[in-house]
């Protein structure tokens, strides 16, 4: 038992050891750097068995095989998504081995930081939708919330020129707030009307995206001094996120600190809906708003906080893509990481921490995808047919409801 | 050999019908039978099983166990068209019409006389014509829905049925909606409608209804059948005794502990609408004392629903005042009542009670989880929380693996009992208990009743609000009737009886 004491008295260090050695370990295995994995894993090992040693076996336990069950339902589809996508290309001619090999090979070694630059928009939107649906709220027009948040990026980011350590929050912030701001009309509606949030969202949505091409215009988009005339000038350097070759010799060039933004803002969502006052009020209205009514807890408010936070966070999306990867903003309007955030969110059931993973393996399968189109000649749409089957598998959880009635149904007849 | 001479005449039975819901046992091995011609009523209070049977009999639910036989011949019904088309029409209490189209367009929706996709209007609306007269159910056939009176959409409805060849008819709380005139309008057609060979099942909780229209009535209670009656051979006594009397007699141990009168809970004039824009509370005023437990006797649907969302907050008041203790609460919010020491305990557990995804600790605290100790600046402090919710889980005797286990996987009565431990260890000023022991086991109904009294010694002045006589009995210091929205008598329960109390329950008093 003395072992125990030392251990509980000694807890900080070990916590914050740990912290070190699985933070280290995600950015080097972030950088290519696959051996970091084995700091996670020893991480989480080192974790679970401190946990072990100090709390009760059987809550450990049990929390390890509730963490289980909530992966059971997205595993599952995913494997089964995957032998459906293997008989698609059976049936076309392929051989799905080789092709699987080069999805894989490229979505997680070859070109993982293809990956994480196209999972990184998609934590925030995925964690914006996920926030959301806490409340019950459905924020479908995260990509024009994303608009917001990118043109305030570029806006800021041509002009603003000071110290990074300052702009770079600071424009963090003003795009948050914009996108908030720009969630606040839905969100009275909602509240003094009740127009539903799926119709205003979505409406605003196409505003903000076709906007864009009018912010273009003006802040750049020069046809004679530029080949593409739909872009705005680009971003001022000081104002660039911090890139991983800076420190890190091997990384990729292109590969930028806005996963791990992404990454400590799905840990602080997380905390924020589970660990505070208004995370329990948020999760309290979305199960169940009347008795919400009941316990003192007003609803209005709440809503507002919801779609005003999910706002902010869509918008990060935007600043992340404008500031990190293409420094400047296109006129490109489809990207659909707004969409797409509400799959990666679907998938991860809401979880912020698991959002952090579906967003990887979103990015992993579009990265994985366009190599094994370009090495195996398979047409990569068997990447969105893998997606779809997954999301349908996964949303589609209602068949194991009934069948558990199903089976209930012959127990209480058979007595 | 009794069955086979009742057989002739008979156009429906359900056999030993159950249907088990993932948590409530909602009809548990009825039968019932009805002849051609016959208007049948279903009694029974709230959530006594009537709408499930009625909706397994038109093809919305699949009975788990059990048979249908209509016209002698079993029926599988999977769904509502199935059901039509044997003869089974249902009149729902939410009408299914759709506004902006005109009465002869809903009725023949779906089943539109013409050929070759053409609808032939001009024969559509000749036919609704016809029936509307053969049946005296007068309804201008070109009038838009959204433009007619409820007793008029429900005449569309009833029409309906008609010209999809209903030979049944099921009524679901017909007169719920509708104003006194309306419902003699009501009444007459149903009468027309029998002189017809149209057999009706109306399903009500009035007993005046069950007076005035059926033939037989059912009576059920808690999921089973509690008897069947030739209308005429019963009173109305007997059959509130039916519906709301319970087989279990507790006995507790109780005693008038009150000796001065002081002011704790003071309702003055209330005049409270309910969802359909109707006085349901009419002028109501009462008075509660701290250390006193006062039961609101009433059949359901008199303004019980209403009482208790009023008291909480969150229905509106249109006249009248509500006193805590001599202070006027009635411009409060939720969250103040609360604060200045007001408890409740809702009929309706899942819909205003309990948030069934979340954790027990989570449920048990969620009134406190605005305020110190709880909270730290925004951040939770789940030690303290859990340790709170793990000694209430304890002093409540709420079986539950552990504090972090979602409401939902808990039985009814433990959920019941998160209820209570979270609204109970307030140590509220004024307690309102609604319905507090419906659809749970014996146990739990005692555990819950011993709870309510000692409340009551610790000087908390109680309002209960409940259904079941029984109950109103086993607990109260008065007991107060509550008809149409109006006290209408206060009686000491030592010195009555059910069936006085009952008759005025009726209405018995107003003649």
């Amino acid at each position: 038992m003395t072992a125990r004491e030392i251990l509980y008295k000694y807890r900080v260090i070990v916590f914050i050891l740990l912290f070190l050695l699985a933070g280290s370990g995600i950015i080097l295995y972030i950088t290519s750097y696959f051996a970091g994995l084995l700091f996670i894993l020893l991480a989480i090992i080192i974790y679970y068995g401190f946990h072990f040693l100090l709390k009760d076996k059987r809550i450990v336990l049990s929390e390890i095989k509730s963490i289980a069950k909530k992966m059971l339902i997205p595993l599952a589809g995913i494997t089964i998504a995957v032998l459906i996508g293997a008989v698609v290309m059976i049936i076309t001619g392929y051989n799905p081995l080789t092709a699987y090999g080069a999805l894989f090979y490229g979505g997680f070694v070859k070109n993982w930081h293809v990956s994480l630059l196209n999972a990184a928009p998609l934590i925030f939107t995925g964690l914006s939708v996920a926030f959301a649906f806490k409340a019950g709220l459905f924020n479908i027009g995260a990509e024009g919330q994303y608009y917001i948040g990118a043109m305030a990026a570029a806006g800021l980011g041509i002009y603003f020129d000071w110290h990074p350590l300052v702009t770079i929050p600071v424009i963090f912030l003003a795009a948050g707030l914009l996108g908030s701001l720009y969630n606040f009309f839905p969100a009275l509606l909602k509240v003094k009307t009740g127009a539903h949030e799926v119709i205003t969202t979505m409406m605003f949505a196409h505003i903000a995206r076709y906007f864009s091409s009018i912010f273009i215009r003006n802040f750049g988009g020069d046809p004679s001094t530029s080949s593409h005339p739909y872009v705005t000038d680009p971003v001022l350097p000081s104002n660039w996120l911090l890139r991983f070759k800076d420190m890190f010799p091997w990384a990729n060039y292109r590969l930028h600190s806005g996963i791990i933004i992404a990454i400590l803002t799905a840990f602080f969502v997380h905390y924020l809906l589970s660990y505070t006052r208004i995370g329990f009020e948020i999760r309290a209205v979305g199960s169940n708003p009347a008795a919400a009514k009941t316990q003192g807890i007003s609803t209005g408010k709440t809503v507002f906080i919801a779609l005003m936070v999910a706002g902010f966070l869509s918008a990060m999306a935007g600043v992340n893509q404008v500031l990190g990867l293409d420094h400047k903003l296109y006129g490109n309007l489809s990207t659909g990481y707004g969409w797409n955030g509400i799959s990666v969110a679907l998938l991860a059931s809401n979880h912020p921490v698991g959002v952090i993973f579906t967003s990887i393996l979103w990015g992993a399968l579009d990265a994985g995808g366009q190599y094994m189109a370009r090495t195996q000649e398979v047409h990569n749409s068997i990447v969105e047919i893998i997606k779809g089957t997954v999301l349908f598998l996964v949303v589609a959880r209602y068949l194991y409801t009934y069948w558990g009635q199903k089976r209930k149904k012959k127990e209480t007849c058979n007595e | 050999m009794e069955r086979e001479k009742r057989k002739d005449g008979i156009c429906l039975r359900m056999e030993n019908i159950s249907k088990q819901f993932p948590k409530v046992l909602a009809n548990e091995n009825i039968s019932i039978y009805l002849k051609r011609g016959e208007i049948l009523a279903l009694l029974g209070e709230n959530g006594a099983g009537k709408s499930t049977l009625m909706n397994i009999l038109y093809g919305l639910y699949r009975p788990t166990c059990g048979q249908i036989y209509i016209n002698n011949h079993e029926a599988t019904l999977l769904s509502p068209k199935d059901a039509i088309s044997l003869g089974l029409g249902m009149v729902h209490q939410h009408f299914m019409l759709i506004e902006n189209l005109t009465v002869t367009e809903n009725i023949v929706l779906g089943m539109e006389p013409g050929s070759w996709g053409f609808i032939d209007f001009k024969k559509a609306r000749k036919i609704v014509k016809e029936l509307s007269e053969q049946y005296h159910l007068f309804v201008d056939p070109d009038a838009k829905i959204e433009g007619l009176s409820v007793g008029q959409q429900q005449r569309v409805e009833i029409l309906k049925a008609l010209y999809r060849k209903a030979t049944i008819l099921i009524l679901d709380e017909p007169t719920a909606v509708l104003t006194p005139q309306e419902v003699d309008g009501l009444f007459v057609v149903m009468r027309s409608l029998q002189e017809r060979k149209v057999s009706i099942i109306i399903i009500t909780h009035k007993l005046e209804e069950v007076k005035a229209i059926s033939g037989r009535v059912y009576i059920l209670r808690r999921g089973k059948l509690a008897g069947e009656r030739v209308t005429k051979d019963i009173s109305k006594a007997e059959l509130a005794h039916l519906m709301v009397g319970r087989d279990v007699v507790l006995t507790l141990n109780k005693e008038n502990r009150i000796t001065e009168k002081k002011p704790g809970f003071t309702l003055q004039n209330l005049f409270v609408k309910n969802d359909n824009g109707v006085t349901a509370l009419n002028n109501l005023s009462l008075e509660v004392c701290p250390g006193e437990i006062v039961g609101i006797a009433g059949v359901a649907g008199n303004g019980q629903k209403e009482l208790e969302e009023v008291l909480i907050g969150i229905r509106r008041i249109e006249k009248g005042n509500i006193l805590l203790t001599g202070k006027n609460i009635s411009r409060y919010g939720v969250k103040k009542r609360i604060q200045s020491g007001l408890s409740y305990v809702p009929s309706d557990r899942y819909r205003y009670g309990l948030f069934l995804s979340m954790k027990v600790s989570e449920n048990i605290l969620a009134s406190s989880l605005d305020r110190k100790p709880y909270v730290n600046g925004i951040n939770l402090r789940l030690r303290v929380i859990n340790r709170r919710s793990e000694e209430l889980v304890t002093m409540y005797g709420i079986k539950t693996p552990s504090v972090h286990e979602p409401v939902s996987n808990l039985s009814g009565g433990n959920q019941q009992k998160v209820i209570l431990a979270r609204e109970f260890s307030r140590e509220p000023v004024v307690l309102v208990v609604s319905q507090p022991t419906r659809g749970l086991d014996v146990g739990a109904i005692e555990f819950i009743h011993s709870e309510i009294l000692k409340m009551r010694d610790r000087d908390t002045a109680v309002l209960l609000i409940s259904m079941e006589l029984e109950e109103i009995f086993a607990l109260s210091d008065r007991i107060l009737v509550l008809y149409e929205g109006s006290i209408v008598k206060e009686f000491d329960p030592g010195k009555t009886s059910h069936k006085e109390v009952g008759y005025y329950m009726t209405g018995g008093g107003e003649r």
